[in-house]
C-alpha cells in the first residue's frame, strides 16, 4: 500500500475495499472448484438470492447504527409474505403497485410497534425485538389456520416478477428484484451520507447521551429507524412472496441471524455509530456466496457443509480484521513519520515541505 | 350394536386410576384377538391429545379434521386437545408435551413423532403412568414406549411407489435423479429413502441413477435453494424426487421459475391442493400421497378403543374403524428388528393430470 | 421500614418475585397435580440443560459479550459422546473428550474475541453454524442410542431420592455461580470488563484473560449440558438442542442482565429461570400450544421492562410541575443499565 494513499484516507475507509478483496478471493477459489461457476445461469441464481437478505440488511443497518438491533425482521418478512399472499389469492382487484404498497405499510406498522416499544417505552432493543420476533410469528400461526399460500392461487403477474429483467448482457441478467434491492442500498447510502436524518443516526449511535444533550430528536429518529427497518422487511416480504410463491407459516424463519451476520461481517459496528450500506452489501454478498457456493460444491458432503461454512465465516471476519489492523498500523506509522518530518522541517528551513 | 368389553391388564388398571370417567364402563370379558372385528364402545370419556410434529401446515390440520370427525362419531364427551410445539422447537417441545401428559391426565397421546428415539424415555414414562402412546405418520423408530403405530402406508411400499414414479417419468431408458428430503433427522423420510434405495436394487430399475440426497429441512426457502443447487451441480439430472410436501412444491417452483420444467421433472409426496398447478403445467407429472384426513380419523379410532379397553393392543386384534371399515393390528414388518405393532391404513393415491384437479377440490 | 420494603419490591428482582408468585398461584390453583413430586421434578428436568447454560451465559453477557454458539456446542458435545461410543470408546472417556472439546472451542471463541479483537457476535455466530456442522458431520443422519444403562439412568432417574444428577449439578453450579459473581474477585472483574473494557484495561484488569476464561467456561458448561441432555434423552441426533440459544439468552435478559454488560445479579437470573420453567410447565399441562407459549414468554419479556418504565414515566409526568433533578432515565438506546433498574438506584 503506497504511502500517498495512506496519507489521503483513513484505513476505515478501506473497509469495503478489503471486503471486496476477500470476496473476490472467495470467488476465484470457488471458480476453480465448481465447473461453470460463472455461467450466466449460476450467476443469475446467485444475484436473485441476494435480493431478500439485502433489503432486510439495509433496514438493519439503520437500526444498528443507532446502537439498537432488530431481531424481529424474519417474522415481519414471513408475516407480510403470508398476509399479502393471502389477500392476493382472495381479491383479484389488488393490483401490483397496491400489493407492494400494502407490503411496505404492513411492515412499517410492525416496525413502528418495535419503534414505539424501544424509543418511547425505553425497552432495550434486544428484549423488545426478541419478544416481537416470537409474537409476530405467533400471530401469523394463529391467523393462518394452517393454510399455505400456493402459487396456483396467486395472480399470474406475480409469478412473472422473479424473471422480469431490467437489463441483460450476454445472458447475465439484472433482474427486477435485484434492481429493487440495489436501489434500496443506494437510497440508504444516500440517506446516511447526505440527509440530516442519516447523519443523526451516526451521532445517536456514537453517544446517545451526548446526542440528547445536543438536542437531537433521539426518540423520533430511533422510532423512524425501526419503522423503516419494518418497511424494508415488508418489501422483502413481498419479494419473498414472488420468489417462493408457496408460503407456509415458517416462512423466513432464521433470516434474522443471517442478516445480522451479514451486517456484522460488513463492518457495521454492532454497538452503533459506524458502518455503511456498501459494507452491508458486501457482507450480504460474502455470506450468500459462501452459502450458495458450498451448496454447489460437489466435493463437499451434505453433512460437512455447515462445518465448513462456520470456519469460512470465521476466516473471512478474521481476514478482514487482520488486514484492517495492518493498514491501521501502517497509517499510524506514515502519519507519525510525516509529523516528525514536518517538525524537522519547521525546525530547520522554516516550513517548505508539505504532504501532498 | 355395541359390545362392551372387560378391561384387563395392568396398563388398563393404571388407566382407570388415571381416568375415573372410564371406570363407569359396564364390562364383560372377551378374549382379545378372538377373530371377529371389535366395534368401539361409544360415549366413553377419554382425554386425548393429538400431537403433530408442529402446528401450522396443511397435512397436520387435515389429520385434525379427521380426528374431529371420529370424535363426533364416537361421542366422546371430552374434546381432544390439538396441541403442538413450534416448528423450530419441535423435538424439545414434543418431549415436553409427552412428559407432562400423565400429569395433565391424558389417557392417550396421538403422536406424529419428530423426535426419533429421543422421545423414548418420556413415552415409556407416560406408558408407566398409564397414558397410552399411539403414533401416526411417523413412528418411534425402536418401538419403545409405543402402543401401536397407525401407518399411513407401508413404508416399504413407499420406496417402491417412488421408484415406480421415477421410472414412469424417466422412461425405460432411465436417467439421473436426486432426492430432496426434509431434515436429516426425519425418521419417516429416512425410512422411505432407505426403502427406495432397496427398491432400486431390482434390475427393473437398473437405469435409474440416484445422484445424491440433500436436505431442505422442510423450509420452503431452503428447499428451493437446494433444488437450484442440484440443478447447477448436476447438468444431466432429469428428476428431483422429494418425499416431503414442503420440498416437492419448492422444487417445482424453482424449476418453474427458471423455465426448466421441460428438462427436469419433480415427483415425490405432495398435497394435491398445493401441487395442482405444477401437475397441470408438466413440472410434476406424477406424485403420490395418502389421505391425512383418513389417517387422523383412523388414529382417533385406534387410540379411543385402546383407552376404553375395546382393544388390548396386541397382535391379531381386528376392529371396525367407522367409515374406513375393518383393520387388524399386526407386527410391523417394516421394523423387523424391534417389537412394534402396526395398523396399516393405505392405500397410496398416485396423482397425475387425470385426477389431481378433483383431489385438490 | 415500609419504604425499605417498597424499595426492594421495586427492584428488578422484586418484580420477578411478584411475577413468579402470580404464576405459582395460577399453577397451584389451576394446574392439576402441579404440586406432586413427579411434576416438580419434571418441571426442572425438561429445561435443566438450558438452566445450566443460563448460569454461564449470565457471566458472558455481564462481561459485555454474547455467545450464540452454546446450543450448537451442546449438540456437538452430545455428538462427540455418541460418535466415540459408536467407535467403542468407553462412555466415561467419551464424556471427558466431549468436555475437552467444549472447553477447547470455548477457548478458541475467547481467543478470537479477546486477542484478535473480533465482535463476539460474529465469532460465536461462526461457532453457531460451525459447531452444529461438526455435530452433523459426526452423527450425520443417524440417531445414536443404546448407551449403557448407568449413563441413561444418570440422566433419567433420581440420584438422591427423586432428584436427578442434572438437577443436583444445577443446584451446585447455581451456588458456585452466585458466589463467583458476587463474592469473588473474578465476579468483580467480570462486571468491570462489562462496564467498560477500556477503563478496566487502564485500571490494570487483564481484560483479555477474563474474557477468554469466561468463553472457555461457556464452552465447557455447554458441553456438560450437552452430555446431560444425551443421558436424559437416551439418544443423540445432530439436531440435539437446536434453537436453544435464544431461549437461554431470553431467560438471562429477563433476569435483569443488561445486554450491554456490567449489570445483573445471579438472584435475578435464577428467579427468571424458575419463572420460565413454571410458566412452561403450567401452560403445557393446561394444553396450550407451543406457539402460544412462545408468544406469552415474548410478551412477558417486553412487558416486564415496558410496564415499570411507563409507570415510572407516568409518575415523572405528574411531578414535572415541580423542578425535577433532570433526566434520571437512561438514554433511549441504553448505553448501560436496564432502565427500571437505573430508576431505582
Amino acid at each position: 500500500m503506497s504511502d500517498t494513499i495512506l496519507r489521503r484516507v483513513r484505513p476505515e475507509q478501506f473497509r469495503e475495499l478489503i471486503l471486496v478483496v476477500v470476496t473476490l478471493g472467495l470467488l476465484a477459489f470457488f471458480a476453480t472448484q465448481i465447473p461453470g461457476y460463472f455461467d450466466p445461469r449460476s450467476v443469475n441464481r446467485l444475484t436473485v438470492g441476494l435480493a431478500i437478505p439485502l433489503v432486510v440488511a439495509v433496514g438493519q443497518v439503520l437500526v444498528v447504527l443507532t446502537r439498537n438491533i432488530d431481531l424481529s425482521v424474519s417474522s415481519i418478512v414471513g408475516m407480510v409474505a403470508y398476509v399479502v399472499g393471502t389477500l392476493l389469492t382472495r381479491s383479484e382487484a389488488l393490483s401490483a403497485p397496491l400489493a407492494v404498497l400494502l407490503s411496505i405499510l404492513l411492515g412499517a406498522a410492525l416496525g413502528a410497534v418495535n419503534g414505539l416499544i424501544v424509543a418511547y417505552g425505553r425497552v432495550p432493543a434486544v428484549i423488545a425485538t426478541l419478544g416481537t420476533l416470537a409474537l409476530y410469528r405467533v400471530v401469523l400461526v394463529e391467523f393462518s389456520g394452517a393454510r399455505t399460500v400456493t402459487t396456483a392461487d396467486l395472480p399470474d403477474w406475480l409469478n412473472d416478477v422473479p424473471s422480469a429483467t431490467l437489463l441483460a448482457v450476454g445472458g447475465y441478467d439484472l433482474r427486477l428484484v435485484v434492481g429493487v434491492a440495489l436501489l434500496t442500498v443506494i437510497l440508504g447510502q444516500f440517506a446516511l451520507r447526505s440527509l440530516p436524518f442519516g447523519r443523526r443516526l451516526y451521532a445517536i449511535g456514537s453517544n446517545p447521551a451526548a446526542a440528547r444533550t445536543a438536542g437531537l430528536p433521539v426518540e423520533r429518529d430511533v422510532f423512524t429507524a425501526f419503522a423503516l427497518s419494518g418497511a424494508l422487511s415488508g418489501l422483502a416480504g413481498f419479494l419473498f412472496l414472488v420468489r417462493f410463491g408457496n408460503i407456509t407459516v415458517t416462512a423466513a424463519q432464521g433470516l434474522e441471524l443471517q442478516v445480522v451476520a451479514a451486517v456484522v461481517v460488513g463492518g457495521v459496528n454492532i454497538f452503533g455509530g459506524s458502518g455503511s450500506m456498501i459494507g452491508a452489501l458486501m457482507g450480504v454478498l460474502l455470506i450468500e456466496i459462501l452459502q450458495q457456493s458450498l451448496l454447489r460444491w460437489a466435493g463437499i458432503s451434505e453433512f460437512a457443509r455447515d462445518a465448513i461454512l462456520g470456519l469460512l465465516i470465521l476466516l473471512a471476519v478474521t481476514a478482514d480484521a487482520v488486514i484492517l489492523g495492518r493498514l491501521r498500523e501502517a497509517w499510524v506509522r506514515v502519519r507519525r513519520r510525516d509529523q516528525e518530518r514536518a517538525q524537522a522541517a519547521t525546525a530547520g528551513v522554516g516550513g517548505a515541505t508539505h504532504g501532498a | 350394536m355395541k359390545r362392551r368389553r372387560f378391561i384387563a391388564g395392568a396398563m388398563c388398571a393404571g388407566l382407570l386410576a388415571a381416568n375415573v370417567g372410564a371406570g363407569v364402563l359396564a364390562q364383560e370379558a372377551t378374549p382379545a384377538a378372538s377373530g371377529a372385528a371389535v366395534e368401539a364402545t361409544t360415549g366413553q370419556d377419554v382425554k386425548m391429545m393429538l400431537l403433530p410434529k408442529f402446528l401450522g401446515i396443511l397435512p397436520f390440520d387435515q389429520a385434525n379434521q379427521g380426528a374431529q370427525e371420529a370424535a363426533a362419531e364416537l361421542g366422546n364427551p371430552t374434546a381432544f386437545d390439538f396441541v403442538g410445539p413450534t416448528a423450530e422447537n419441535s423435538v424439545a417441545g414434543q418431549i415436553e408435551f409427552m412428559t407432562n401428559a400423565p400429569t395433565a391426565g391424558y389417557d392417550v397421546v396421538m403422536l406424529s413423532n419428530n423426535s426419533g428415539d429421543q422421545i423414548v424415555p418420556s413415552a415409556v414414562g407416560a406408558q408407566e403412568a398409564g397414558t397410552k402412546v399411539v403414533t401416526w405418520d411417523s413412528p418411534i423408530p425402536n418401538g419403545e414406549g409405543e402402543s401401536v403405530f397407525v401407518a399411513q402406508v407401508d413404508f416399504t411400499e413407499t420406496g417402491k411407489v417412488m421408484a415406480d414414479m421415477a421410472l414412469s417419468i424417466l422412461g425405460e431408458d432411465g436417467g439421473q435423479f436426486a432426492i430432496l428430503s426434509a431434515s436429516p433427522d426425519a425418521a419417516n423420510q429416512n425410512a422411505w429413502i432407505a426403502a427406495m434405495e432397496d427398491a432400486l436394487e431390482d434390475p427393473a430399475y437398473a437405469n435409474l441413477e440416484l445422484l445424491e440426497t440433500v436436505y431442505g429441512d422442510d423450509q420452503s426457502e431452503k428447499s428451493y435453494e437446494q433444488a437450484q443447487a442440484l440443478i447447477s451441480k448436476h447438468p444431466d439430472m432429469e428428476l428431483i424426487m422429494a418425499p416431503t410436501s414442503v420440498g416437492i412444491v419448492s422444487a417445482a417452483q424453482a424449476l418453474q421459475a427458471e423455465g426448466l420444467c421441460d428438462e427436469i421433472k419433480v415427483s415425490g409426496l405432495g398435497v394435491p391442493a398445493e401441487m395442482l398447478e405444477y401437475t397441470q403445467n408438466g413440472c410434476a407429472p406424477e406424485f403420490a400421497l395418502w389421505s391425512f384426513v383418513d389417517l387422523g380419523y383412523l388414529t382417533y379410532y385406534v387410540s379411543y378403543m385402546l383407552a376404553t379397553g375395546d382393544l388390548q393392543g396386541v397382535e391379531g386384534e381386528t376392529f371396525m374403524a367407522g367409515r374406513l371399515g375393518e383393520y387388524t393390528i399386526t407386527q410391523d414388518p417394516t421394523r423387523p428388528d424391534v417389537e412394534a405393532l402396526r395398523v396399516l391404513m393405505g392405500p397410496f393415491t398416485v396423482y397425475n393430470i387425470d385426477n389431481v384437479e378433483e383431489a385438490a377440490g | 421500614m415500609g419504604r425499605e420494603l417498597w424499595r426492594r419490591l421495586r427492584s428488578w428482582e422484586g418484580l420477578l418475585a411478584i411475577l413468579l408468585l402470580v404464576v405459582l398461584a395460577f399453577n397451584v390453583t389451576r394446574v392439576p397435580n402441579f404440586l406432586t413430586v413427579t411434576n416438580q421434578i419434571n418441571l426442572f428436568q425438561l429445561g435443566i440443560e438450558k438452566a445450566i447454560v443460563v448460569l454461564v451465559m449470565a457471566f458472558v453477557i455481564i462481561s459485555g459479550e454474547i455467545d450464540l454458539s452454546v446450543a450448537s456446542m451442546m449438540g456437538l458435545s452430545a455428538a462427540v459422546v455418541a460418535a466415540l461410543f459408536e467407535l467403542g470408546v468407553p462412555v466415561p472417556l467419551a464424556i471427558l473428550v466431549a468436555l475437552g472439546v467444549g472447553a477447547g472451542f470455548g477457548l478458541i471463541n475467547g481467543f478470537f474475541v479477546a486477542r484478535v479483537g473480533l465482535s463476539s457476535l460474529a465469532v460465536t455466530l461462526a461457532g453457531y453454524v460451525g459447531f452444529r456442522g461438526l455435530a452433523r458431520l459426526l452423527v450425520q443422519d443417524r440417531s445414536v442410542g443404546g448407551f449403557p444403562a448407568w449413563f441413561t439412568d444418570l440422566g433419567q432417574r433420581g440420584l438422591i431420592g427423586p432428584v436427578t444428577l442434572s438437577i443436583l449439578l444445577f443446584a451446585i453450579l447455581a451456588v458456585v455461580a452466585a458466589v463467583a459473581l458476587h463474592a469473588s474477585g473474578f465476579g468483580r472483574l467480570a462486571y468491570e470488563v462489562g462496564n467498560s473494557a477500556p477503563a478496566a484495561r487502564f485500571s490494570g484488569v487483564p481484560v483479555a484473560r477474563v474474557k477468554i476464561a469466561i468463553f472457555t467456561l461457556s464452552g465447557l458448561v455447554s458441553a456438560l449440558a450437552g452430555v446431560l441432555m444425551a443421558a436424559r434423552l437416551g439418544a443423540v441426533r445432530a439436531s440435539t438442542a437446536e434453537g436453544f440459544e435464544l431461549d437461554i439468552i431470553t431467560v438471562v435478559l429477563l433476569g435483569g442482565v443488561s445486554i450491554f454488560g456490567g449489570v445483573g445479579t445471579m438472584l435475578g437470573v435464577l428467579l427468571s429461570t424458575y419463572l420460565v420453567l413454571n410458566l412452561r410447565n403450567g401452560l403445557v399441562i393446561a394444553g396450550v400450544t407451543g406457539n402460544t407459549q412462545t408468544g406469552i414468554i415474548g410478551l412477558l419479556l417486553i412487558l416486564s421492562v415496558l410496564a415499570p418504565n411507563l409507570w415510572e414515566r407516568g409518575r415523572a409526568g405528574l411531578r414535572r410541575r415541580r423542578p425535577e433533578p433532570s433526566l434520571r432515565a437512561p438514554p433511549v438506546a441504553p448505553a448501560g443499565s436496564m432502565p427500571s433498574r437505573a430508576a431505582t438506584e
